[in-house]
C-alpha cells in the first residue's frame, strides 16, 4: 500500500481544508495520456500553460505548473498503460490530476529519490527515463499526494498557489 | 496611460484601398495581431512582433513595408551605412564582395562600414557573458527584434535568460559615432548612421528600440528599396573593381547556424533555431526547462536567419549558399578591437531590462480573467470549429476571444449565420406545411 504526501511548510491548513472540502472548480480541463506515445504526451500540459498564461497567472508560478504537468505527464506516457489528466482551476490555485490504468508503482519512497529510474530501452532512447521525474514535480509543487500500489492504477495530484513566494 | 498602452511603431503598414479583406494576412501571424473587419485588415499594434509574415501573404499589395527615404541621409554633414551582413548573399555570383560594397558608397555615403567586422567580437562578447552568467540557462540571443519582441507577449518568463547586450549594427554605430567625432572634429548630430537592413523588424528596431540608453542610429533602408539603384552602380563598377576592405569572415552572422557554430566550444554549448514556428516551439520548451543543458540558442524568425529577412531580394538557402562559400573563400583578418573593448568595459554596449507586453491575458484580474474564460469556452462549443477565417478572426478560438472582449459578435460567424437561417427557412416551410395541412 503507497500513499505519499508532501505539503510546503506552512501551508498546511489550507491544502488540508482543500482536499477536505474538495469545492467545485471554477473550471476544468481534461485530456487523455496514451502509452507511450510521446508525440502525444505533453500536449496536454502545453495547452494548461496556454489556458494560465490567458488568466495572467504570474510567469514564474506558470514556469513551475508547466514543469511540473510535463513531468507528471511523460510519467504517465513512460510507465504506465496509458491515463488522463485532469485540471482543475481556482482563483487561487490549480489543482492537477493524473489517474493512470496500472501497473502501479512498487516503491514510492524509492521513485522520489533523484536519479533512481525503472524506464525501459525504449524510453531512455527518447530521452527521458533520467530518474528526475518525481523529485522535480515535489520541486515544484506546493502540495503533491501520490497513490499507488503494485497491479493497480496510481493517482497523483498537485497543487500549485498562483501567489506563492515569488 | 502605462508605457505600454502607448502606441507602437511598427515598420509596415496597410494600404486601405489595396486590402480585399481576404484574411491570408490573418492566418499567418504568430500572434493573432490581425482582424479584419469591415472587409478590411487592421493591425493590432501591441500584438504585432513585426515578423513580416503578413508583407509576404499579402497577395495584393496591401500590406507595405515602410522605411525611411534615402534622401534623409542629406540631412547629415557626415553620413554613413552600416549593411547587414545579408546584403552579401543577394547578388549573382559574377558580382564580387568589393563591387557590392563599393555601390553603396555610390548611393551618397560618405562612409560604409559592415556589419561582418564586428560580429567576431559579438561572438567573445555573447561567450562573455555567459560564462559570467552561470545561474542562466540557456542565454537566448537577442539579435533578432522579433524574437525579442515575441517574448515580450508570450514568454515574458524568460526575459531573464536574453543576453542583455547590443548587437553587432549598434555596437558598430556606438563605435562610429565616437571614433568619427573625434577623427573628423564632428558634432554629434551632424553625423547621419544610418542601417542596411533585410527586415522589418530592423527598422522598427531603429526607430523604437528597446532597452536602449543610448543615441543609435539615425535610420533604417531596407535592402530591397536600395536593391535597383545599388544594381545600376554596379553595372558600371564591374569593369573596375575598386580595392576595399572586406569581412568575409564575419558575415557569418548572417545564418544562425553558423553562428551557432562560432558561439560552440568547449564548455558551451549552443542550439540554432530559425523561422519563427520553430522559434515559438522552443521557447515554449525551454519555459518548460527542458533545454536547460543548452548553454545558449541562437533565435532567428526568419528562416535560415537574416539571410530569409522579407525586405531581401534572393531567396534565402540561395543566399546562404552564396554567403557560406564567401565564408570559406574568404582570408581570415585581424580586426583591432582594442577601441571596442574599452568601450564594451565602460559599458556603452549596455541595455536596460526589458518588460513585458502582457496582451495574452483576458483580464488584470484572476477572478475576472476565469469567468472571461468561462464565457469564452462557452462560446466555443457554439462555434463550428472550421477555423475558416471568415469572421476575420484568425480561428474560432479567437473570435470567442474577441466576443468575450467585446471586439466582436457572434453574428460574425458566417457559418453559424448561415446555419441559423437555413433552419429558420425550414421551420418556417414546416409551419406552411402544416397550416396547409390543416386547411
Amino acid at each position: 500500500m503507497g500513499e505519499y504526501w508532501y505539503i510546503r511548510p506552512g501551508l498546511e491548513e489550507s491544502v488540508n481544508g482543500f482536499f477536505s472540502a474538495q469545492p467545485e472548480a471554477d473550471m476544468a480541463l481534461e485530456s487523455q495520456i496514451p502509452e507511450k506515445d510521446f508525440n502525444q504526451a505533453g500536449k496536454g500540459s502545453a495547452e494548461v500553460k496556454n489556458l494560465l498564461k490567458r488568466l495572467g497567472v504570474n510567469p514564474g508560478i506558470l514556469r513551475r505548473v508547466a514543469v511540473a504537468a510535463y513531468e507528471a505527464e511523460i510519467n504517465v506516457a513512460a510507465h504506465s498503460l496509458g491515463g488522463t489528466m485532469m485540471c482543475r482551476i481556482y482563483d487561487e490555485f490549480i489543482h492537477i490530476i493524473f489517474k493512470d490504468m496500472g501497473p502501479g508503482i512498487a516503491d514510492i519512497e524509492q521513485a522520489m529519490t533523484p536519479g533512481y529510474s525503472t524506464a525501459d530501452e525504449m524510453v531512455r532512447e527518447l530521452g527521458f527515463g533520467a530518474g528526475l521525474g518525481l523529485p522535480n514535480i515535489k520541486k515544484n509543487s506546493d502540495a503533491l499526494h501520490i497513490h499507488s500500489e503494485r497491479g493497480n492504477p496510481t493517482l497523483l495530484e498537485f497543487l500549485i498557489y498562483f501567489m506563492s513566494d515569488e | 496611460m502605462s508605457k505600454q498602452e502607448k502606441e507602437y511603431f511598427h515598420a509596415l503598414h496597410i494600404l486601405e484601398d489595396n486590402c480585399t479583406g481576404c484574411t491570408s494576412c490573418v492566418r499567418v501571424c504568430p500572434t493573432e495581431a490581425i482582424r479584419v473587419r469591415d472587409r478590411k485588415a487592421k493591425i493590432d499594434s501591441l500584438r504585432c512582433v513585426d515578423c513580416g509574415n503578413c508583407i509576404e501573404a499579402c497577395a495584393f499589395h496591401a500590406i507595405i513595408p515602410r522605411s525611411d527615404t534615402l534622401d534623409v541621409i542629406h540631412n547629415f554633414k557626415y553620413k554613413v551605412a552600416i549593411i547587414s551582413t545579408s546584403y552579401f548573399g543577394q547578388f549573382t555570383e559574377d558580382v564580387s564582395y568589393e563591387v557590392a560594397k563599393q555601390a553603396l558608397y555610390e548611393l551618397g555615403f560618405d562612409d560604409v562600414q559592415e556589419e561582418a567586422m564586428v560580429t567576431q567580437f559579438q561572438v567573445e562578447m555573447i561567450r562573455d557573458y555567459i560564462r559570467a552568467n552561470r545561474d542562466k540557462r540557456p542565454i537566448l540571443s537577442s539579435n533578432c527584434p522579433t524574437v525579442v519582441r515575441l517574448i515580450q507577449l508570450k514568454y515574458p518568463s524568460l526575459l531573464s535568460n536574453l543576453f542583455q547586450l547590443e548587437a553587432p549594427m549598434s555596437i558598430l554605430t556606438r563605435y562610429l559615432r565616437e571614433s568619427i567625432k573625434q577623427e573628423k572634429g564632428l558634432e554629434e548630430n551632424e553625423i547621419g548612421i544610418f542601417l542596411i537592413v533585410p527586415c522589418v523588424a530592423h527598422v522598427t528596431a531603429v526607430h523604437q528600440p528597446e532597452g536602449a540608453y543610448k543615441h543609435l542610429q539615425d535610420g533604417a533602408f531596407s535592402i530591397g528599396m536600395i536593391y535597383g539603384k545599388v544594381r545600376e552602380y554596379i553595372k558600371h563598377l564591374k569593369n573596375n573593381p575598386p580595392k576595399i576592405e572586406t569581412f568575409p569572415k564575419g558575415l557569418m552572422w548572417a545564418l544562425s547556424g553558423v553562428q551557432a557554430d562560432l558561439v560552440d566550444c568547449e564548455d558551451i554549448r549552443a542550439l540554432s533555431v530559425n523561422g519563427v514556428d520553430n522559434v515559438m516551439e522552443i521557447l515554449s520548451r525551454v519555459e518548460d526547462h527542458y533545454l536547460d543543458q543548452y548553454d545558449f540558442i541562437v533565435l532567428r524568425s526568419c528562416t535560415n536567419g537574416c539571410v530569409g529577412g522579407c525586405l531581401n531580394v534572393e531567396n534565402p538557402f540561395v543566399a546562404m549558399s552564396r554567403i557560406k562559400k564567401m565564408i570559406k573563400e574568404g582570408k581570415d583578418k585581424k580586426i583591432d578591437v582594442h577601441d571596442l573593448i574599452e568601450l564594451y568595459h565602460a559599458g556603452e554596449f549596455d541595455v536596460a531590462p526589458l518588460s513585458s507586453r502582457p496582451v495574452l491575458e483576458l483580464d488584470k484580474d484572476i477572478k475576472k480573467a476565469i469567468v472571461k474564460m468561462k464565457k469564452l469556452n462557452e462560446i466555443l462549443t457554439n462555434l463550428p470549429g472550421l477555423n475558416c477565417c471568415a469572421c476575420g478572426s484568425p480561428s474560432c478560438y479567437a473570435l470567442a476571444e474577441d466576443i468575450v472582449q467585446g471586439k466582436a459578435t457572434i453574428e460574425d460567424c458566417i457559418v453559424l449565420l448561415r446555419r441559423h437561417s437555413r433552419e429558420e427557412e425550414e421551420s418556417k416551410q414546416e409551419e406552411i406545411k402544416s397550416a396547409q395541412d390543416k386547411v
